[in-house]
């Protein structure tokens, strides 16, 4: 028997042979004789010419959920049920079209064949390798009885903990604490690794962390992008910076590291780690000698000018500024006399400054520079650091009722975390909070009930935590963790039970930005893969389940649309500020807030209604109540280690894909060539990088971007190689964070390690 | 009906008994599968899915996805564009998946199921109608990834396993058997 590939094809390429071939097939009766399997028999052929099938495209509205400050707005296209291609949607400003080489690999992202597809459970033990499948019921079953026997056996389910973060920012993604809050009172990870020492100088200094529109900075007439690098990581705030510089502003960065923005900039000043705060207190004091200070303003609006001003005069010594910052000193003047002088003038300070043992008083430092100027409350002003201004959600996801009778921790309460969950105004009770940027430790020593479960999700624990090889230790003395995720990563890899998640493409979901001023809606744009589920999906299974086993044991609903539940979220406030009538109009694209400049009016909350240069609380949570001068950790090995984040991945996501793997296959660590002559390690050399906390194996670039004494290394999560920064970094408290997220940061940039060549 | 010839019998069951390996959900249904295939190979319930999933299922990156994209198209992507020529044969083949858009059409567990009933109308029930579909899904597709798939499983020789190498060579025996003693060559 032979056939002809020719009649096939055209079979299946030709309109009127596929036509004329399926209708012979429905008149055949061989539809009728299919035995059946997975495929079934088609009673409603499409013969229709020409055949398009469903060829022609759908659109739909999408977000980056990522921790980005760009937050884009996107338009997925989709054919037959298949995302094809994604673009920036055009109807944002911000967003203007475009998304970053991150995003653009959504399309491979979701297809990527690394995905997790299935609910699996590590049969030999973490970190074994063994898995076997296991049915999304057998999964809830397993979870729901182990926390219905703790609750039997600790009288709580405290000994029931939660570790989630930023790898879905989408405000339904808070229904996974939501999950948490139905069950009972529990153990949360609690704080942010990500920028709280910032949010506590903020609110000391203004009552909030709130800054100026991006947009606005392209009338900027001085822009100081403070150890911050948007060329690599806010790709779509370059734009204003680029027009403020084509309209004759001043662009300068500072930063102990020479980044893509510094190649962008006017100027590029080079700074000793941690003593960026000394350098904006070396800066007030020059434009207060030189009468170039705000006067009016900081007399209507401040509070503690009188002893800022003291404090500089007194402690503040301009050599000395010069000598610990490593800047001349006709260089800190000229750099303090132009700002002054350009108004408006703005600084955008980046989140890694505060991850410094004086992270917080560096900021603080800088919002009093930028008062001083009188650039607060003004128009492409500000002392910009970011926002949760347009975050007024209803959290309806995450408001769920403790089951009745739960019994919880006494301890103290207070704000936990981006999004506040403050203790049960009708109950004596709280959860139990540990410090998230001390996990490892803080699953090692909790008692009263020991912590015998934790749950992760939106998070890559091993990534983005500290103290890799504890927190291994940590891990395998659970009795069992749940990681739920989209690929598997090192996290993963010491579970019993993965669960696979959805992307943002295959949920609803809404997202606004802690930057810009953008409101967008999520659309299910294709039908979740595989196995895969929505976290809010899992949290009603997990509710059902647990109702089943033990009526009453959990409040969340037991099953879910996550358009019903995102349509909850909006409240009248949302569309007030953004001035929509219903979410629907979202649909249409995404919409802006009206434009406000933050304290304009002259109005703080802080407790005397102003800037506080001078804060109470500051002196009863930190120890001083003015802004001065911290000396940053003392090194305890040779070399000082930083690990920013890198333009290949966005935290522990996109590096592991094959479009990045292709540009960027393997970690390095950059190290000054007069450090690297010293050990003479030549450019590609293998080298060990080590300290008291571990030992990493990587190949060496040579390059003046990072000063002699520092060498540098990217936070990344690969698929295919065991490198993690955090072997090395231990986690030292940054000194503050706990007013305002409930636990202090972490000093990450203050890691200190020696090399050799291998 | 018409009487089915014994070797196009053993025909059948084999590519059933690889398409429900390839499809299982869990531990039994996969070992039953297994034994189906009379593999002499003793194994428990649970070491067999825990070898078969580090082959070809995950969580971790599997040493051969079963997925025809990945061997045509783009070596780290499902839903590509061999995955919409598959969907557009079954369609012509007068199929419709349930599964579609959420397993992707040229998962080989779906390909085989596809293949085996092609198969079935013409041996079991003697309707030729969709034999030159059925030669063409064979040759020109089925040919031009399985061994790839196969030997990218074999090549791995650290991970061995008697189990997965004999499913493999089932697999291989199987393509050549049908695309040889067919009486036609691509």
């Amino acid at each position: 028997m032979s056939y002809s590939k020719e009649n096939v094809e055209s079979i299946v390429n030709n309109g009127i042979s596929r036509r004329s071939f399926l209708k012979g097939l429905a008149a055949s009766g061989v539809l009728s004789s299919f035995p059946g399997g997975i495929l079934q028999a088609n009673e409603d052929l499409n013969t229709k010419i020409p055949y398009l099938g469903e060829k022609s495209y759908q659109t739909f509205r999408n977000a980056c959920p990522r921790n980005c400050y760009d937050t884009c707005s996107i338009k997925t296209y989709v054919k037959d049920g298949v995302m094809q291609f994604i673009e920036g949607a055009t109807e944002s400003t911000y967003t203007h079209g475009g998304c970053c080489v991150k995003g653009n690999t959504y399309v491979k992202r979701v297809y990527s064949a690394r995905r997790l597809k299935y609910p699996m459970m590590q049969v030999g033990g973490k970190g074994s390798g063994n898995w076997k499948r296991i049915s999304w019921d057998q999964a809830m079953d397993i979870i729901a009885k182990k926390l219905l026997e703790m609750k039997k056996e600790d009288g709580t389910l405290l000994g029931a903990a939660l570790t989630k973060y930023s790898g879905n920012f989408g405000i339904t993604h808070y229904g996974i604490e939501g999950m948490f809050n139905s069950i009972g009172y529990t153990t949360r990870l609690a704080g942010t690794p990500c920028w709280p020492a910032g949010i506590d100088a903020q609110n000391l200094d203004m009552g909030d962390m709130w800054c100026n529109d991006p947009e606005e900075m392209k009338d900027s007439k001085f822009i100081i992008l403070w150890g911050v690098n948007p060329a690599s990581n806010s790709i779509h705030s370059m734009k204003y910076i680029y027009e403020a510089k084509k309209k004759g502003a001043k662009v300068i960065v500072i930063d102990p590291v020479f980044t893509e923005a510094a190649s962008k900039a006017s100027q590029y000043i080079q700074i000793k780690a941690g003593t960026d705060g000394l350098l904006a207190l070396g800066m007030a004091k020059i434009i207060i000698d030189a009468n170039l200070h705000d006067q009016k303003w900081l007399d209507a609006n401040s509070k503690g000018y009188k002893e800022y001003k003291a404090y500089l005069d007194k402690e503040v010594k301009l050599d000395n500024v010069s000598k610990i910052t490593g800047i001349p000193l006709a260089m800190i003047k000229e750099l303090a006399l132009s700002f002054a002088k350009a108004k408006p003038a703005t600084i955008w300070m980046g989140y890694g400054m505060q991850r410094h043992t004086n992270g917080g008083s560096m900021i603080r430092a800088i919002d009093a520079f930028v008062a001083v100027s009188g650039n607060i409350g003004k128009y492409a002003g500000g002392a910009r650091y970011g926002h949760l201004n347009t975050w007024g959600f209803n959290y309806a996801a995450l408001s769920m009722p403790k089951p009745e009778g739960s019994v919880g921790y006494t301890g103290p309460e207070g704000a936990k975390g981006d999004v506040a969950q403050g203790k049960d105004a009708k109950s004596n009770y709280t959860d139990r909070f540990l410090n998230i940027n001390k996990t490892a430790r803080e699953l090692i020593n909790a008692k009263e009930p020991k912590v015998r479960l934790l749950w992760v999700a939106c998070k890559n624990v091993f990534a983005q935590d500290f103290d890799r090889n504890q927190l291994i230790r940590a891990f395998q003395q659970l009795d069992l963790v749940v990681v739920a995720d989209q690929f598997f990563n090192e996290t993963a890899k010491w579970a019993d039970i993965v669960l696979p998640v959805a992307t943002q493409f295959e949920e609803y979901d809404v997202n606004v930005s802690y930057w810009h001023y953008w409101l967008t809606l999520n659309e299910q744009a294709i039908k979740p893969l595989f196995e895969v589920k929505s976290d809010l999906e899992i949290a009603a299974m997990l509710s059902k389940r647990m109702n089943q086993l033990q009526a009453g044991s959990c409040t969340f609903p037991q099953s879910v649309d996550t358009k019903a539940m995102m349509a909850k979220e909006f409240n009248p406030g949302i569309y007030e500020q953004f001035g929509i009538k219903s979410w629907e109009e979202l649909k249409n694209g995404p919409v802006k807030a009206k434009a406000v400049i933050p304290y304009a009016d002259g109005k703080f909350k802080t407790p005397s209604g102003k800037f506080e240069f001078y804060s109470d609380k500051a002196l009863e949570l930190f120890g001083s109540a003015l802004p001065t001068y911290l000396e940053v950790r003392k090194p305890y090995d040779k070399f000082r280690m930083t690990s920013p984040h890198s333009r290949w991945s966005l935290h522990s996501q996109f590096q592991n894909l094959e479009w990045m793997e292709d540009v960027h296959p393997e970690p390095y660590v950059y190290i000054n060539p007069d450090d690297a002559e010293a050990k003479m390690v030549k450019e590609g050399d293998t080298v060990a990088v080590f300290n008291k906390q571990g030992l990493l194996r990587l190949k060496a670039k040579l390059t003046d971007n990072v000063q002699a004494g520092t060498v540098l290394m990217y936070e990344q999560w690969y698929n295919n190689n065991i490198y993690n920064v955090n072997e090395l970094v231990d986690d030292t408290s940054s000194d503050m964070g706990a007013f305002k997220t409930g636990a202090p940061g972490v000093a990450l940039h203050d890691t200190f390690v020696n090399f050799r060549k291998l | 009906m018409q009487t089915i010839q014994p070797q196009n019998a053993l025909r059948l069951d084999d590519v059933k008994h690889l398409r429900d390996i390839f499809n299982a959900q869990n531990s039994q249904e996969l070992k039953r599968a297994f034994d189906a295939l009379h593999s002499c190979i003793e194994i428990s319930e649970e070491d067999l899915e825990v070898q078969f999933n580090r082959y070809f299922i995950g969580p971790m990156e599997p040493i051969a996805d079963p997925f025809a994209s990945i061997y045509i198209d783009d070596p780290d992507v499902v839903m590509s564009k061999s995955t919409l020529h598959v969907r557009e044969l079954y369609e012509t083949m007068g199929f419709t998946n349930p599964l579609k858009n959420i397993i992707p059409d040229d998962h080989l567990g779906v390909e085989l199921d596809a293949y085996y009933q092609l198969l079935y109308l013409e041996e079991a029930k003697g309707i030729t109608y969709l034999s030159d579909l059925r030669h063409y899904f064979l040759h020109e597709h089925l040919s031009l990834w399985v061994p790839r798939f196969i030997a990218r499983a074999l090549e791995h020789s650290e991970h061995d396993s008697k189990a997965m190498t004999f499913i493999l060579l089932q697999l291989k025996s199987l393509l050549i058997r049908e695309t040889t003693t067919q009486g036609v060559t691509a």
